[in-house]
Formats: structure tokens, sequence, C-alpha cells
């Protein structure tokens, strides 16, 4: 008997991944936040709550920083769920049955297509905005080009960041009840995880062991 | 400046030689620019490089260093040979119709010399006019007698053919003759083209012939005392015209009047060696007033002497002898000279062979030093200048002395303005302005008399010292420039009825009056006159220097009421010639002076001389009153004839007089009195052809940058200026660059034969310097500031330590524009 | 309050360098420690600063003709009608555009994040990492609205510099280019300046140190500006609301309780 056995309840995520994944989240949705106040002039409020353009800009800059460093370790820990498989492609065929009636969604691992595909792009271009973040911390080290195209790519890598947290959000919680509280203790319910983890479960239990 | 800054606005064609204007009288384009805005005006530079001035010229030529006279000597030959003369003028106006002495003889004849040459001097017996019975000279209205100077001077720059002057010069015939074309084609009565020139002309060993030739050329051409004419030299500081009006030259007391010499005991003998006569009438001989000037200056002085007593208590050259500049070191080498006031001057930068000069100033018992920081020279002594202090004995006191903006006073610029100027702000801690620093000398002095006695006390003890309000001790103590520039302008010292001659009015005036004008300056000591052509700069009501009204009522330019002009407020001396016998200007466009019929007068500028149209001649100043093709007066020829640098790899092929004959030969001279081994290798030369020739092949030629002031004395202690030229440099050519293997930025080490240690500067490779072919030789040139010494923000490598110690045999002005050094790189 | 230009007719530069010490002298800017190395040329400050607004650069070409020229030109901020540094700038108040025409940098509100160095056309502003401020020439804004001239303006001893309004100011630089055959720069219709040039004759932009042949707002900026930044916005908005309307139809994904069919 695991201490992380919980009665009905399938132990998903470690703490480790746990505390990553608000890292990155936290991280992410502050340096948004940060990074909109010095975007629109017109959002005083982001500033005055937070000390003025001036603090701003560095905590957007230290956001980013621990973003960086977020992302890595998802990578790492995420890496070996999030590659594509073949069943991936039917998913995608079907929206993953959320826009409407899908039949015969084959199990997913870990992850299904849709959040392997949010990894991806979170990846992508949290790749493409810490890269230009760099640039912008000093442009004047790099040819004007190079800064030129990092503020703009910097901005792009927002737009579909910030769209894709969205619907992350959405879907995390709203959307599908059960998931939010994986990211809290790490348990979910065995029907849930046979909905959407199917053969992740499957795998993990036809190992035998009971332990995650 | 015959003319002033403003009237190049009124010029046809700007000829900038010897001189960077651009760079050095930076405020002087405001009215080139104006000139070339409204009348269309060419501007044409000649110069050895191609400077900041050629970047904005219209016509550029370059020619090597020294060449002036050669290629002056082409531009007259061209303006002859194209019939480019201004023949009224030449004929009204110059010496031009004058017969010479039949035993006159000129390079042409003997080579490159003109007749009387004994040793370095010239008899001038022979370099006279022919005079007729009543005295006056004998004139040839058609200029053909081949005696007549016009003749003569046609004879001598023939042989300044165009292949021959570039030859010489090094440059391009065709930029030559593009030069040739623009500016004689001011030979117009309408037209006028004006000369600036600066250092680059001065300072060689003909550097007054340099002067000489723009001067022909200008007559020639009719060109001296119209608007936008003239020659014009800009001076090298603000003040530096205001320093040689009041006398700050060996030769020269206030207001150009000579120095007294050994031979002339008294008073009576001086006036009579010093006063020019003329039988002519129309002649104005200006310097006939000598009597007056000398005496009123004598009043000035001692008050309460009379006349002769004052004249006794004159300092009197030796006679002959020279005190300039050059002949200080030298006697100072020598151990004859024991003390030494520097007063805001850095010879241990800017001395020619400044090595030389530094090392003699040890041999100064002691030394006090008057500037705004501690130059080179007050820190001769220290370990910065390369020296074990210990080893030297002399004593230096450094008084810190007032900023231009510190005090109050006049300052004459080039256009011979004086503009009072008011003190701005205190001077930090114990400076103190040199008028206070002079009054407390006197005052000390004079105690010192009153206590001991001394050799002679009694020029001190009855000196006139009158310059502020005297205290219970008897001594002035707060003494004001005001007071000063009243004693300058002149008052009555006695109650004086004085008849104009013309009008038969008697004019009354008390002791104490202020004199209007020099004309009523007295030779009985009735007046006092510190310094005759400032006499009308301060009336009884004002002080004319201190006025500001910009109002210009005839729009030319002349700003009567803004500050004053010496003479007697003209702006445009001369002026007498920019108009016909009628009184009708030549150029009717831009009038300088023009007679009104009606009003029976002069209008415009304030007239040269008195009289109506056609009453003077033009010329006052000189004896006979007409403008000098033919200048007796020079001691090295009547025209200018071109001679090689003292130090030079090119042969004359203008003659076989290799240099000037009449240069006074410091390195023979040294060598001959077996002097101390330094004062032999300070003023030693590298003579053409001579044993170290081949060592030293490359010309080299000092300069300024807009950035730096002279010996940088005062901008190197500036930080905003200090950033902008930081280090010393050479100018050098791509062509030679390549030769040596030097690229930009490699240090360099500069030898001469007087420093064959050498200095070190950056190199600085550019395009703006090309090698000269000279008469099918390659010959380099090289070029550096003299801005640079061991005190300041920033240091350098000192150009003076390489140039020669030499000057023109007029003046004595060093030779710092050309001179063979060699370079190599130290590293890069 | 009428809106001024500034004019450079820089055939007439003697590079004396006045305008260069006028202004460090007006605004307060220290000196730099330099050397001859630097540009191994007359050029010093080797390049525009922190505490350097305006710097003559020194170009020795060849002109069309083949004659050497030695181009001598005031490089200090152009003023754009649209700056795109000002655009680029995350903190409001920090460079503006005021009515004179001047683009003013405010050292209280800059933040030290050089997005405005790397947005200009023309490679003007300068940053200090010590003092994380930007710093550029701000046409002299405190003298141009008290009456004055730019203190480099004022300066100039040639006519180089000439300032005043707008109108007079383009047709005066028309009329200088006509007459002297040289080009205005910067040359671009739809790119305004409030300072502007007359280039010499015969000289070619791109011989020259820092000119830009086309100046204009940075294609770069305006996707950032005009396109992603509102689709920031957008982009969330959109999503968001599809996600709402995806509840209100859809409802949540629930999962089928297993337990009712036994296992």
């Amino acid at each position: 008997m695991s201490s992380n056995m919980r009665e009905g309840m399938v132990y998903v995520t470690t703490a480790d991944e746990r505390i990553v994944h608000w890292l990155l989240a936290g991280s992410c949705l502050f340096a948004l936040f940060t990074g909109l106040g010095l975007m629109f002039h017109s959002f005083t409020f982001i500033p005055a709550m937070l000390g003025g353009h001036y603090a701003m800009k560095w905590m957007h800059i230290f956001s980013g920083v621990v973003f960086s460093f977020s992302l890595l370790a998802a990578s790492i820990f995420w890496w070996k769920h999030v590659k594509f498989v073949p069943d991936d492609v039917k998913w995608v065929q079907q929206a993953g049955g959320y826009l409407w009636e899908a039949h015969n969604l084959p199990p997913a691992g870990m992850y299904n297509a849709g959040q392997k595909m949010f990894f991806w792009a979170v990846f992508i271009f949290g790749i493409l905005i810490i890269a230009t973040g760099i640039v912008m911390f000093d442009p004047t080290l790099f040819p004007v080009v190079v800064s030129r195209f990092a503020y703009m790519l910097h901005a792009l890598a927002v737009v579909v960041i910030a769209s894709f947290f969205v619907i992350h959000l959405y879907l995390g919680t709203f959307g599908n009840p059960g998931t939010v509280q994986i990211m809290f203790h790490g348990y979910a319910t065995r029907e849930y995880c046979e909905a959407h983890k199917g053969k992740w479960l499957a795998e993990k239990e036809g190992k035998g062991g009971e332990e995650a | 400046m015959t003319n002033h800054w403003n009237d190049i606005q009124h010029a046809d064609v700007v000829l900038i030689m010897g001189s960077n204007a651009a760079e050095n009288h930076p405020i002087s384009f405001k009215w080139v620019n104006e000139a070339r805005a409204k009348r269309g005006a060419k501007l044409i530079t000649v110069d050895p490089r191609f400077t900041r001035t050629s970047a904005v010229s219209d016509i550029t030529a370059r020619l090597r260093s020294g060449t002036d006279i050669a290629f002056m000597g082409g531009m007259i030959n061209y303006a002859i040979e194209k019939n480019r003369i201004n023949w009224d003028y030449v004929r009204d106006y110059t010496d031009g119709t004058y017969l010479v002495n039949p035993d006159f003889r000129g390079p042409v004849d003997l080579d490159g010399l003109y007749s009387g040459l004994d040793g370095s001097k010239y008899d001038k017996a022979t370099w006279s006019y022919q005079v007729d019975e009543a005295g006056l000279p004998k004139r040839d209205l058609t200029m053909q007698d081949p005696n007549c100077v016009f003749q003569l001077l046609k004879k001598h720059y023939a042989r300044y053919t165009v292949k021959k002057v570039c030859g010489l010069t090094g440059t391009d015939p065709k930029d030559f003759e593009a030069v040739c074309d623009t500016f004689t084609s001011t030979y117009l009565p309408e037209k006028s083209g004006t000369v600036m020139y600066a250092m680059g002309t001065t300072q060689h060993t003909y550097g007054s012939q340099n002067v000489r030739a723009f001067a022909v050329m200008q007559l020639l051409l009719g060109n001296i005392g119209v608007a936008g004419g003239g020659i014009n030299a800009l001076r090298g500081e603000s003040n530096v015209q205001g320093s040689t009006d009041h006398g700050a030259l060996f030769h020269i007391l206030t207001g150009y009047l000579k120095t007294p010499n050994a031979k002339q005991p008294n008073l009576v003998k001086y006036n009579e060696d010093n006063t020019p006569k003329s039988n002519d009438p129309q002649s104005l001989n200006w310097w006939g007033n000598t009597p007056k000037y000398m005496a009123s200056l004598l009043k000035a002085w001692w008050r309460d002497a009379d006349l002769e007593t004052a004249y006794s208590y004159m300092p009197k050259l030796d006679a002959g002898k020279n005190y300039s500049y050059l002949p200080i070191w030298s006697e100072m080498a020598k151990g004859k000279i024991k003390g030494m006031f520097v007063w805001g001057m850095n010879p241990a930068v800017g001395a020619p062979s400044s090595r030389m000069v530094r090392r003699a100033l040890a041999k100064l018992d002691w030394m006090v030093a008057v500037d705004l920081w501690e130059t080179e020279t007050s820190a001769f002594w220290q370990t910065d200048a390369g020296v074990d202090p210990s080893t030297i004995n002399t004593e230096v006191f450094l008084l810190p002395a007032a900023a231009s903006m510190e005090k109050e006073g006049s300052v004459s610029n080039s256009g011979r303005w004086a503009q009072w100027r008011y003190k701005a702000v205190n001077a930090p801690g114990h400076a103190e302005d040199d008028l206070w620093i002079m009054n407390q000398l006197v005052n000390l002095t004079k105690d010192l008399y009153k206590k001991e006695g001394g050799a002679f006390p009694d020029p001190i003890l009855n000196l006139t010292w009158n310059y502020g309000p005297v205290g219970l001790d008897g001594k002035v103590h707060n003494p004001s420039p005001r007071e000063v520039a009243k004693e300058i302008n002149g008052y009555f010292v006695t109650d004086k009825e004085i008849e104009d001659k013309v009008t038969g009015e008697v004019k009354k005036f008390k002791a104490g009056d202020m004199v209007p004008g020099f004309p009523l300056l007295q030779d009985d000591g009735s007046t006092c006159c510190g310094c005759w052509v400032y006499c009308n700069s301060v009336d009884d009501k004002e002080n004319k220097m201190m006025k500001r009204d910009t109002s210009d009522p005839t729009g030319l330019g002349f700003y009567h009421n803004w500050s004053w002009a010496w003479p007697m407020n003209r702006r445009v001396v001369y002026n007498r010639a920019s108009v016909d016998a009628e009184g009708k200007p030549f150029a009717k466009d831009k009038p300088v002076i023009w007679w009104s019929g009606l009003k029976k007068a002069w209008l415009g500028d304030v007239p040269d001389g008195g009289g109506g149209p056609g009453a003077k001649h033009p010329f006052i100043m000189v004896p006979h009153g007409r403008g000098m093709l033919f200048a007796a007066g020079m001691t090295d020829g009547p025209f200018p004839e071109h001679y090689e640098p003292l130090e030079s790899q090119v042969k004359n092929t203008m003659s076989a007089s290799q240099v000037n004959p009449a240069l006074a030969r410091w390195d023979k001279k040294v060598k001959e009195e077996v002097c101390d081994p330094m004062l032999v290798e300070g003023c030693a030369a590298v003579t053409y052809g001579s044993e170290f020739a081949k060592d030293f092949p490359i010309i080299c030629s000092t300069y300024r940058v807009v950035e730096h002031w002279q010996t940088g004395q005062m901008t190197r202690w500036i930080p905003w200026l200090t950033e902008l030229v930081p280090d010393q440099f050479v100018e050098l050519s791509e062509e030679l660059a390549k030769e040596k293997g030097i690229m930009s930025g490699d240090l360099l080490r500069i030898t001469s034969v007087r420093n064959l240690e050498g200095i070190t500067a950056y190199a600085y490779v550019t395009k703006r310097l090309k090698p000269f072919n000279i008469n099918g030789k390659t010959i380099h040139q090289v070029g550096m500031t003299w801005h640079f010494g061991y005190k300041g923000l920033v240091t350098g490598g000192n150009a003076n330590d390489l140039t020669p110690f030499i000057g023109d045999s007029n003046t004595m002005i060093p030779e710092y524009k050309a001179f063979l050094v060699n370079i190599e790189r130290v590293r890069r | 309050m009428a809106e001024f230009v500034k004019l450079i007719d820089v055939s007439k530069c003697t590079g004396c360098r006045g305008c260069q010490v006028a202004c460090k002298n007006w605004n307060e800017l220290p000196a730099e420690k330099t050397s001859f190395l630097g540009s191994r040329s007359l050029q010093n400050p080797p390049e525009l600063s922190y505490n350097t607004w305006t710097l003559i650069r020194f170009d020795e070409v060849n002109s069309e003709d083949g004659k050497l020229k030695w181009v001598m030109r005031h490089d200090a901020c152009l003023h754009c009608e649209t700056p795109a540094c000002a655009k680029a700038c995350p903190s409001p108040g920090a460079l503006v555009k005021t009515a004179e025409g001047a683009v003013v940098h405010d050292p209280k509100y800059c933040i030290g994040c050089k997005a405005c160095i790397s947005a200009c056309p023309f490679n003007i502003p300068r940053n200090s990492a010590a003092e994380e401020k930007m710093a550029k020439c701000s046409l002299c804004y405190d003298r141009i609205t008290n009456g004055k001239k730019p203190a480099c303006v004022t300066a100039c001893p040639t006519g180089c510099l000439d300032f005043g309004y707008k109108d007079d100011m383009i047709a005066k630089a028309h009329k200088k280019a006509e007459a002297s055959k040289g080009a205005i720069y910067p040359d671009n219709h739809s790119y305004g300046t409030n300072v502007l040039y007359v280039m010499p004759a015969g000289v070619k932009l791109t011989d020259l140190q820092n000119v830009n042949p086309k100046p204009g707002m940075p294609t770069t900026i305006l996707w950032w500006k005009n396109l992603f930044k509102p689709f920031t916005l957008i982009g969330m908005g959109a999503v968001a609301g599809f996600a709402a309307l995806h509840y209100f139809i859809k409802g949540p994904h629930l999962v089928e309780k297993k337990k009712e069919g036994g296992e």
C-alpha cells in the first residue's frame, strides 16, 4: 500500500510535476499580466498595482526567467508523454469530441492529442518568447534586424500563448470537471482516468505496479 | 585686416591661402557664406592639405609648403599676360608709374638676388625711385619705360610660368589655372576679391614677402580699399591685434611708433630719423605726424617731465640689435638673461625648437608665470617635463590670473574693432586680473626704488600711474581699465587753443578734455595719448568701445555705432582707393565711401584723410601716397621672389639662390660662436643637399585645429574640448602610409635633426594629403598640430620640439610651416 | 504652438563642432574620456552616446565627379513625425512627440528597456547601463518653448544649421537643394521628420556613416504594434468567448459514472 493510494482514485501527477506546473502557469500569467501592462499604455491599473513601469520591467524580466526554467523542467517531466502517436490523428479528426459527438475515440495516453498540442504550442512559442526576450533584454548586443524581429516575434508568441492559455484554463476547469485537482493534489478519479487517460492507466496497471 | 570681418560678404572671390579659416576662424565663414549666397562668390582654397576649409570650397589647389611666392608670382604673371589689370587703379593709386633708380638690379639680372647684397644684408641704396627737381618721384603714365615699377615687375614675374611654378609647388596645372582665372577676374572695377591669410603665409623665412605677394596682386587688380577686397590677416588669437597695436613687440611702441635706439640720444634726433618727408602736397604722408604722437606718448608715461627728459627715460635698443622672439631664447641659452615674466605665454610648447627653449629656461634665476593654469612653461622644471627637478635652480613663481570672462577691458579683433568686454564672473580663488597684478608690481617696484635708489630710479619713480583712486598711502590699489582707456585715447594736459588750418576756426580745450581724434594731438606736450591709433575711442561722454548699436543705415555692414574701430572708427582702410577722382565708387553696388556734391561731404565709411575727391592720394601711410608694388622697406627685396625654405628637399629652379639671402642663419651663427652644445643642436638645420638630407626626407608643417587653442594651455584643461581632440596625431597620405607600412592608429615617432629622440603621435592616414610631384620627384608632406605638451587633462608629443630655430628676415616670425622630418612606426 | 523644423545644410558645415560642444554645454552633459584610437579620425567621441547627443561625423568620400569630398555631418535626433521610438516605448511619457515637433524624452518615465534604440530608423537613441536610461537630442525643447533656437543652431557660425517654422524651413530646404543640386534627406513622402538635411551634391548617401537612404517606420514595429498587440486581446477574448459558448451549448465534459455499469 502506497501512501499515494486513495480509495477509487488514481495518483496521476507527482509533487514535482505539480510544482513545476504551477510555476510555469504562474510565471506565464504574471509575465502576461506585466507584459500587457507594458504593451498597453491604457492599462494604467497594472503599473498602478505593481509600482510603476520600471518595477514592472524587472518583474516581467524575472517572471520570464522563472518561466524559462519551469518550461525546461516541465519539458523534461512531460517529454515522454507528449510525443504524438497514430491514435492522435483520430483524436484530432474528431476534435476530441469537444465540438460534436465523437465515436470510437481511441483511448489517450497520459495526455490526449489536444493536450499535447497545447504543450507543443507552449513549448515552441515559449522558446520563441524566451529567445526574443533575451534579445530584448539588451537589443544593443544584436544586429538591429535581429532586435527588431525579436520585438515583433515576442508579440506574436504572446498572441499564441495567451490564446492557448485561455483554452487550457477553460478545459482544465469548467470544460472538464475533475481535471484541475490533478494539479492540486495529484489524484483523479478512476473513471476520469479511464475516460481521459485510458491507455496510460492500462499501461500503468498492466505493469502491475500500483505505484505511480 | 585692411577690411573687416563683415566686409567679406561683399567679395566676389575669396582666396583663402595660408589660412585654414574654417577651422581657426570659424566665424569668418558666416561672411564667406553670405558672399556666396548673396553675390554668388567663389571660394578658393590653396593649401598643402585638404582642410576643413577646402571641404567647403568651390576651387581647391594644393601647393607644397613654402612655395606661396612661386604660386602668387605665377598668378601675377597670369594677370599681366591676360591683361587682367585694373589699369586706372595701377596708374593713379600705385607706384607702377614711378621710375626706379637705373642702377637697381633684381633677380632677373642677378640670379635670384637684388643689387646691394653684402653678406646677409642688403645695402638698399639702389632700391629707390628717381625724383624730379620738386622732389617728387618721376612717373611714366604710360608705364612703358623699362625702368618704371610696372615694367620691372612684369619682367620679374615673366619667369613665373605655369610650368615652372607648378614644377615647384606641385600644383595640378589645371587647378592652378582655375585659381588664376577665377581670382584675376576681379580686376574689373566693379568686382572685388579678398585674400584671407594667417600663419600659413607668415610663418616662413620669407613670410613677409608672402604677404607682399598678396599686396602686389591686389594692387594690380585694384582690390585694396574697396568693399569685399583687401588683404586680411586673420589674427591668431582674439586680442593679438590689440597686443601689436599697443606695442607688445620689441621694435615698436604703441601705435606702431618705432622703438628709440641708442643712436637716437634725444627726441630731436628720434623725430628726425622717424619722420618721413614728402614734397607732394597731395600726399598726406601720415607718418609725418610722428613727433605729435611720440610727444603725446611721452606725456602719457611721464606726465610731469618735459619731453626731452621723458624721452631720456625711455629705454633704447642697441642700434641694429634684434630683440625678437628667437634671440630671447638664444641669449637665455647663453646665460645672458637672468629673469623672465611669462605672461599668458607658453614658450615651452610654442617656441620653435622648444626642447632647446625648455633647457634654456633652466638658465634663469627666476621666472614669474602669470596664467590660468600651470603651463608647460611654468612646469618646465618638473619630472613631467622629463627633467630631474633637483638639477634646476630656477625659482618659479606662478601668479594665478583671471580669464577673459573674469575681467573687464577691451579686445581688438582682426578687423581693428576695439570692443569693450565686461566682467561676467569673479575669478576663482586668488586669481586676479592682469591690470591688478601689474598695478601691484608697479607699486612694489616704486617702493623698492624709493627705498634702495638703484642705478636709474627716475623713470620708475616718475612714471605716471593714475588708473584709479589714490589711497592714503599715495598709491592706486584698485586700478580701472576704464581709466587706462582714457589715457590710451589721450587728453589735454594743459589748456589749449587749436586753430583749424582749413576753416580758421579756433577750438578751445581745457586740461582733462579728451582729445577728439589724433589730428588734434600736439607735439608741444599739451596732449597725452597712450596709443595714437586709438585716439577717438573715448570722448568726454562715453567710451565708444562700449557701443552696441546694431543699426546699419547704409546697409553695407559698417556698423559704425557698434564698438569702435581704429583709426577714427574707419572700417575699411585706404578707402579713398575705392573711388575715382570724382569721388564716384568703382563698385556701385557696394560703395565704401562716396562724395556728395550736394552736402560737399564724404558719405559712407569714415574717409581716409581730409579733402574732397582727388585731393589726396589714397595710401596715406606711405610717404608718397600710392600703393607700393615696389617696397624698398623690405630687408629682402622690393619684389617678392621665390626661395626655398631653409630645410628643403627641392632645388630652387627659379634661381641659383636656394634660400632667402637676407636670412639670419642661427644654425651657422651659433656654430661660429661655439656655444653650448644644446644650442648647436637646437639651432641645427638640414639644408638642401647637406649630409643629413637623406635622413629627413619628409616635409612637415605644424598647424592648429579648431578644437584647441595655440599651445593648448587653455583648451587642454577643458574636458569638452579634450574629448574632441584627445591625442596628438600626424596626418599622412595613403601613399606614404603604404610606402612605410603604416596604418591609421599606429604610434609613430617623428624626428628632426634638432630632436633625434623625436616625439610620438598617432598616425592619421587620410586621403586629404597627397604626395607632391615636384619637377618629377615625389615629395611627401605630413602635418601635425602644435597643441600638445605634458600638462593638462590630455598630453601628447610637442610638435615644436622638432621645428627649426629660424625666422623671417623681416619680422623674425619663426618658420613653423616647412621643415624636414622622418617618421617611423613605434608600434601598431 | 507652431511646429518647427531644424534644417541642416551639410555643404556649409566646416566641422568646427561648435554645435557638439554647445549641446553638451546647454544640456550639461559630461565629457567622455576619448582617444584618437576611437575613430582614428577627427570624429570624437567616436559615436553618439548617452552623454553625446550631437556628433559631427567625418567622412572622406570620392564624389561622383571623382573629386575628394570631406563630408562633415551634424548627426542628432531627426524628430520623426511619427516616431518609431515613441511607438516602441512601453512607458507612457518617456518619449513624447510634442506639438512643436520635438520628440522629447523624459528620464523620469524612462525605464531603460532600450526598445527605442532598435526601433529608431536613424540609430540615434543611446542608453546608459549605469543610469538605466536612454538619452538623445530633445531639439532643446526647453529652449524652443521659450522663444530660443536650439543650442546647436545658436552656436553654428556658418549658417549650416537653421531653425524655424516648419513651412518656411521646408521651402528653404527645397530652394537650397535646387540651387546646390544636393538631395534632401530624409527623402520619404510617407515618413516625415522635423529635421531636414540638404546633402552636398555628388555624394552618395550610402558612402556616409549612419545614414538611412530609405528611412521609415520599421515594418516589424507595424506588425508588432498594429497587428499582434491588438490580437493579444482579440485572441484571448475570442478564445474566452468561444469557451463560454462551448460551455453554454455543450456543457462540461462529464465522465460517465462507470460504477453504475458495475465492474
